[in-house]
């Protein structure tokens, strides 16, 4: 083994000065990193995205891991037997493909059996809309600008998974608070259509449904527990499919992005493809 | 994108590989399973987690109604033995009927225990469920 280093140190640096120990891979790969042209990269992007394309459009049971969802879940509850049933939770994952500039898919679905309460934020400083929203609906955190500036001290976590306000505290939210809740996607904004003088009827619409949007190339939602019955996932994993076709036909781009292979997966389980969409 | 011949594996372990486990419960006699062990392996609780990993998911698999908890105790004071072993089988009130001590058992043994203390029946070998590639 000692006989096959090689002796001198100019052995070891070639004529471009690299180290012979690199692995072959990594110097191939950089080789062909270097050599293609910026028409060849192009080229291969194109290729790829037609190859996306022709997988999404193939029919689910044609996987080799595809199975029919009542035995689907008969695994992942197999699976997960023993871990703390907050963690037994079953997401759903669609792979999308979309062309360049799409926007991302996003929407609200409203789930027949719900895994947990939809914790809903108010900020305004309408004393009228606080008491509506404290008094009526019960949210989870409700104030003024008293409660922005604990979200920014990190006295108030972000745990809620909406959040609405009036137009006279939009301003002071995004000036204050919009690096905290803008990454997780809880910011009011009149764009979004979270910012109303009246919250009342947003609010309502709001409770039992719970929010989802694309990442990457693909949707990603928690549908259901390990607990609940067949009956109670199938419900559930309906009003997804709905609620996705839904967001995209509602997709405001020249050609609508295609959803593609879906994944039904535990927190520990593996991910096994049903035919959803 | 999974292996897949990797992922084919890891679910016929589950439904197909471990035959010792393809057993059927009577569903008229128990309603539920419960293990409590050590989270750590030390004083010989080593193959109650062994169990849990390797067999109760065939287990749940081919009984699919039967309730199953199991409670792992934290325990890192390696001297202090005095942690609980064992696995217990309640009937459909809620109330323990059989107990299975699994300290300083092998996962194997804890297993072939397991099917000659409990009332059971062995699954047909057409009724099994094998995953194959197309």
């Amino acid at each position: 083994m000692i006989g096959l280093i090689p002796s001198l140190r100019s052995q070891l640096l070639g004529s471009t000065s690299r180290c012979l120990f690199h692995t072959a891979a990594l110097l191939r790969a950089e080789e062909a990193g270097s050599k293609l042209t910026k028409e060849q990269l192009r080229k291969r992007e194109v290729r790829r995205a037609a190859r996306r394309k022709v997988e999404a459009k193939k029919p689910a049971h044609t996987h080799p891991l595809y199975m029919p969802t009542p035995l689907a879940l008969r695994y992942l509850r197999a699976v997960e037997v023993g871990y703390p049933a907050s963690q037994q939770v079953i997401t759903v994952t669609t792979s999308v493909v979309a062309d360049r500039g799409n926007p991302p898919i996003a929407g609200n679905v409203s789930l027949p059996s719900p895994l947990k309460d939809v914790l809903v934020a108010v900020f305004s400083n309408d004393e009228q809309q606080l008491s509506m929203a404290r008094d009526k609906f019960r949210c989870h955190l409700v104030g003024g600008s008293d409660i922005i500036a604990k979200i920014k001290q990190g006295e108030i976590p972000v745990d809620f998974d909406k959040a609405f306000a009036t137009p006279d505290i939009a301003q002071e939210l995004t000036s204050q608070v919009a690096r905290i809740l803008g990454p997780k996607q809880v910011l009011p904004m009149a764009k979004r259509g979270t910012v109303a003088s009246d919250l009342e009827p947003l609010i309502k619409d709001s409770f039992g449904s719970i929010p989802f949007r694309q990442k990457g190339n693909s949707i990603s939602l928690a549908v259901a527990k390990c607990e609940f019955s067949d009956r109670q996932v199938l419900e559930n994993l309906l009003a997804v499919q709905t609620a996705f076709k839904e967001a995209v036909s509602n997709q405001k781009a020249k050609r609508p992005s295609i959803l593609g292979r879906t994944t039904l997966t535990t927190t520990h389980g593996p991910g096994i493809v049903i035919d959803l969409v | 994108m999974p292996n897949i011949p990797k992922q084919l594996n890891f679910l016929n372990r589950i439904s197909y590989n471990t035959p010792k486990a393809h057993v059927r419960l009577d569903p008229s006699r128990y309603s539920g399973l419960k293990l409590v062990f050590q989270y750590e392996n030390h004083n010989g609780q080593m193959g109650a987690r062994k169990f849990w990993n390797q067999y109760l998911p065939t287990l749940k698999f081919y009984n699919p109604e039967l309730q199953m908890d199991v409670l792992r105790i934290r325990n890192s004071n390696l001297r202090d033995a005095t942690t609980p072993c064992y696995l217990e089988a309640l009937d459909r009130d809620g109330k323990v009927i059989q107990t299975l001590q699994m300290k300083n058992k092998r996962s194997d043994t804890i297993l072939d225990e397991f099917n000659q203390l409990f009332e059971l029946e062995q699954i047909p070998n057409d009724q099994l469920i094998q995953l194959k590639r197309n």
